[in-house]
């Protein structure tokens, strides 16, 4: 068992949802409640990561933020470190790749609501705050949780992005899907063997938590 | 006590087209009455700042919410409106005092669960302070519903077709709870309905809305003797309501009620002497003679004069509308009734109404 | 609520600050890329440079071209162990190297058979030319031609035996030459050409038979390595111990020809 790639794995599936909790709770609320023109194509284009295969994320990001880039010198004159291959470019990659899968559910979470709950909230003299905070995220928490847990998963899932944007660097960039390919590669069967096992009960683990979420969702309604 | 008062005028061609201006006084209740579509529900909501038409002016107790000419606008939280839903609106992950607590964000936190208490009491619901929503029944959900929205002290109550959701006896008794609020809060309530029912029961004024245009605004009284409203008449059927007062029974189980311009006889109901009732007559059950007849089987015959005649092209019937004192009634009569007895505004008649044609409201308005 | 609970369980046991600022990399052990070639090789080597010196290196094994890539996308490798000359080559002509490096080590070709195969290894592959010529021949591994050298040699092994167009249908290329040998010692493949230094470890002499290829049948494997722009004291000493005795002596145990 590489420790610290099963380190590395947690840290950046706790780091992905630290990062875009904030956003998927401002944006899937955002998109729940209001309508605008070019709606539909900010929807799609949230949906996007979900479809392209993952290389084809990490080749834009190597070519827009790597070493032979203005945007990656820039950088690296500013931080001292290129954005690829490090734990940071790993942790932007992933957050970009995992936006549908925070996004959506928390939208469908707030569009759950019925219109006249939060306008019940308002007439009782709630501030707009107040009704975020008492009413909507709870009403609207276990999708909230779905979203958080479905991300995690999905990161500790991650292989085509981390080993492009990343490249494989132990301690930094190397998760534990990425250490188990180099140890298949090294002919080192059992660690691999370990490690699969490892994100397999994780991901098992995962699948039952949100299935039992979702059966609480339903009870929610009046 | 200050006089609490609320002025309302809106107006937008789309996309919900409004077009209305009207008063309320506390203790008073204007019924907003009209088919669906017509844009009731909107006007609640542009009262409680929920909707912002085109051109809204919505003042409170001299406290301006809404003036688009001045771009004046109060937002929902900062305005005391209580608004009780169509469906209520109740919060499901709160238990009925949690509901009612949620509006009390102007009392001292410490007070708030007694407070709370205090006002599930008053609608009978003092048990079931810790019940979620979703273990209690439909006229209990209302009332929990009532509570929140009096919880904000609020300066006007907006009700929401309050009873489209429950059954007709549960109705009943809802309907009996806010006739006794009526009395003891001394708000402007507001109350949108398209069930006639409520608006006979209820309500001192009705403003009749039709496609978001105010068609008719005035006492209950009055726009229920009105022989022209052609919408009212297929809505509703055409029928003078008007107050009286029980003064007795007869020997032969009849109850005696008297109005301003005389007596009626009713089936016996058993009521008090001296309450207060309402009492409409459906058109169709008046019968116009030229002669006090004799010998017939109804009870009731009152003498008047014919104060208008309403035909129009849809009709196949003519309206007649008797003045019996300062009583208005209306009568369904054939044209070819109105041609033989030479019926014309002035003409005396006599209106006879069978005393089970009667139909009693209790209780009645103050 | 669970999984929150356990995650910050997990967190708590596995806590210690993750990523780089240039003050931690000086802490830090350098990381050194070397071909896939070298994965049990440079294993035992830096073992032994830890032994001597005290200090750790982190090693990361790839295609040479792969890595060469990554390095000129800003990977922060202080020392590059290529499979050949030409990837150092580039990158010293585009300044990110120190010097032009040295040739460290000259590797080795071999053909693998996993056991149960029908081909017989033998350094001519006149085995798999009959295999070929009977339609029998199956699947073939070898590494990218295009990113690992050891792949470019294969190429050049079968084009040499007129088996080249033959075989390329039904090639099964490796990203690296170690996932090709994967390939070829797993049985999904009748067998691969491989690097003398994989095929003489344990695991994968266990599962089949080789054939060294004879060294006239491809251009040398002379393997270069270079330090890069960013190394420091620990990645120079690195680079000068596998120079040393005890570095050769390891890599001839693996098949390896080292200079003098």
């Amino acid at each position: 068992m590489d420790w610290s790639a099963l380190r590395v794995s947690l840290w950046l599936g706790a780091g992905t949802i630290l990062v875009l909790l904030p956003f998927g709770l401002w944006l899937g609320r955002l998109l729940a409640l209001q309508q605008f023109r070019g709606k539909l194509l900010l929807e799609a284009l949230l949906t996007v990561p979900l479809v392209l295969p993952p290389t084809v994320l990490g080749f834009y990001l190597l070519v827009t933020f790597g070493a032979r880039s203005p945007l990656g010198q820039a950088f690296q004159a500013l931080v001292g470190q290129s954005l690829p291959f490090s734990f940071q470019g790993l942790l932007f990659a992933s957050a970009i790749a995992n936006i549908p899968f925070v996004v959506q559910p928390i939208q469908r979470g707030f569009e759950a609501i019925p219109a006249d709950v939060r306008d019940a909230a308002a007439c009782c003299g709630l501030t707009p705050w107040q009704r975020f905070l008492r009413i909507e995220v709870p009403l609207a928490w276990p999708s909230i949780l779905t979203a958080t847990i479905l991300t995690f998963a999905h990161t500790l899932g991650e292989f085509g992005v981390v080993l492009m944007v990343g490249g494989n660097l132990p301690g930094r960039t190397r998760t534990l899907s990425i250490a188990i390919y180099d140890r298949m590669q090294a002919f080192d069967d059992r660690s691999a063997g370990v490690m699969a096992a490892t994100l397999l009960v994780i991901a098992v683990a995962t699948l039952m938590t949100t299935t039992a979420l979702s059966r609480k969702v339903g009870v929610r309604r009046v | 006590m200050s006089e609490r008062h609320l002025s309302v005028a809106l107006k937008q061609p789309g996309p919900i087209p409004l077009d209305v201006e009207f008063d309320c006084d506390a203790g008073q209740v204007l019924a907003i009455f009209g088919p669906s579509g017509s844009g009731k529900t909107t006007i609640l909501r542009s009262i409680a700042g929920l909707y912002r038409p085109a051109h809204a002016s919505v003042r409170s107790n001299g406290v301006t919410w809404t003036d688009t000419a001045s771009r004046t606008f109060v937002p929902p939280h900062l305005r005391a409106v209580g608004f009780v839903f169509q469906e209520y609106a109740l919060f499901p992950h709160l238990t009925a005092e949690g509901n009612v607590a949620a509006a009390l964000g102007h009392v001292p936190h410490a007070d708030r669960r007694l407070r709370a208490g205090q006002l599930l009491e008053s609608v009978r619901l003092g048990e079931k302070a810790n019940r979620r929503p979703q273990e209690l029944s439909g006229g209990e959900r209302q009332r929990v519903a009532l509570a929140r929205a009096l919880a904000r002290e609020p300066a006007v109550l907006l009700l929401d077709e309050p009873f489209a959701a429950v059954d007709r006896q549960v109705r009943r008794s809802l309907q009996d709870e806010i006739n006794a609020l009526r009395r003891t809060l001394d708000l402007p309530m507001i109350l949108v309905t398209h069930d006639f029912d409520d608006v006979v029961r209820l309500a001192t004024r009705v403003l009749l809305l039709e496609g978001g245009r105010g068609v008719a605004n005035g006492p209950v009284t009055t726009l229920m003797s009105r022989p022209d409203l052609a919408w009212l008449r297929e809505a509703v059927g055409l029928g003078a309501v008007f107050e009286a007062t029980v003064s007795g029974s007869t020997d032969h189980g009849l109850m005696l009620l008297s109005f301003e311009g005389g007596m009626l006889l009713a089936a016996e109901r058993h009521l008090p002497t001296g309450t207060a009732v309402r009492v409409r007559i459906p058109a169709r059950e008046v019968i116009l003679a030229m002669r006090a007849p004799e010998g017939l089987s109804l009870h009731n015959v009152l003498s008047g004069r014919v104060s208008a005649l309403h035909s129009d092209p849809g009709l196949d019937h003519v309206i007649v509308q008797v003045a019996v004192g300062a009583l208005l009634l209306l009568a369904e009569v054939t044209q070819d009734a109105v041609d033989r007895l030479r019926l014309a505004v002035g003409t005396p008649v006599h209106a006879l109404v069978k005393s089970v044609s009667l139909d009693i409201i209790t209780p009645a308005r103050d | 609520m669970a999984s929150l609970h356990n995650l910050l369980v997990c967190l708590l046991a596995f806590a210690g600050p993750v990523g780089s600022a240039e003050a931690l990399q000086a802490k830090r052990a350098p990381v050194v890329a070397a071909a896939a070639s070298l994965n049990f090789a440079l294993t035992e080597i830096a073992a032994a440079f830890e032994r001597e010196h005290g200090s750790r290196v982190e090693l990361v094994f790839g295609a040479s071209g792969t890595l060469t890539r990554q390095i000129q996308d800003g990977a922060p490798f202080e020392v590059f162990l290529a499979a050949d000359e030409e990837f150092p080559k580039q990158l010293a002509s585009a300044g990110l190297t120190r010097d032009a490096g040295i040739v460290y080590a000259t590797g080795r070709l071999v053909i693998f058979a996993p056991n149960g195969s029908p081909l017989a290894p033998d350094g001519q592959l006149t085995d798999l030319a009959r295999l070929v010529k009977t339609g029998k021949a199956g699947r073939f591994a070898i590494a990218n031609p295009e990113v690992a050298p050891y792949g470019r040699a294969a190429e050049a092994v079968l084009k040499k035996r007129g088996l080249w167009d033959a075989l390329r249908a039904s090639l099964v290329l490796g990203d690296s030459i170690t996932q090709a040998a994967q390939f070829a010692t797993t049985g999904n493949a009748v067998g691969g050409l491989i690097a003398y230094s994989l095929a003489l470890t344990p695991e994968i002499t266990a599962r089949g038979s080789y054939a060294v290829i004879p060294d006239g049948d491809y251009p040398p494997l002379r393997q270069k390595m270079v330090l890069l722009k960013r190394a420091g004291p620990s990645a120079m000493q690195f680079y000068e111990f596998v120079q040393g005795g005890i570095a050769k002596s390891i890599l001839r145990k693996h098949g390896f020809s080292v200079p003098d």
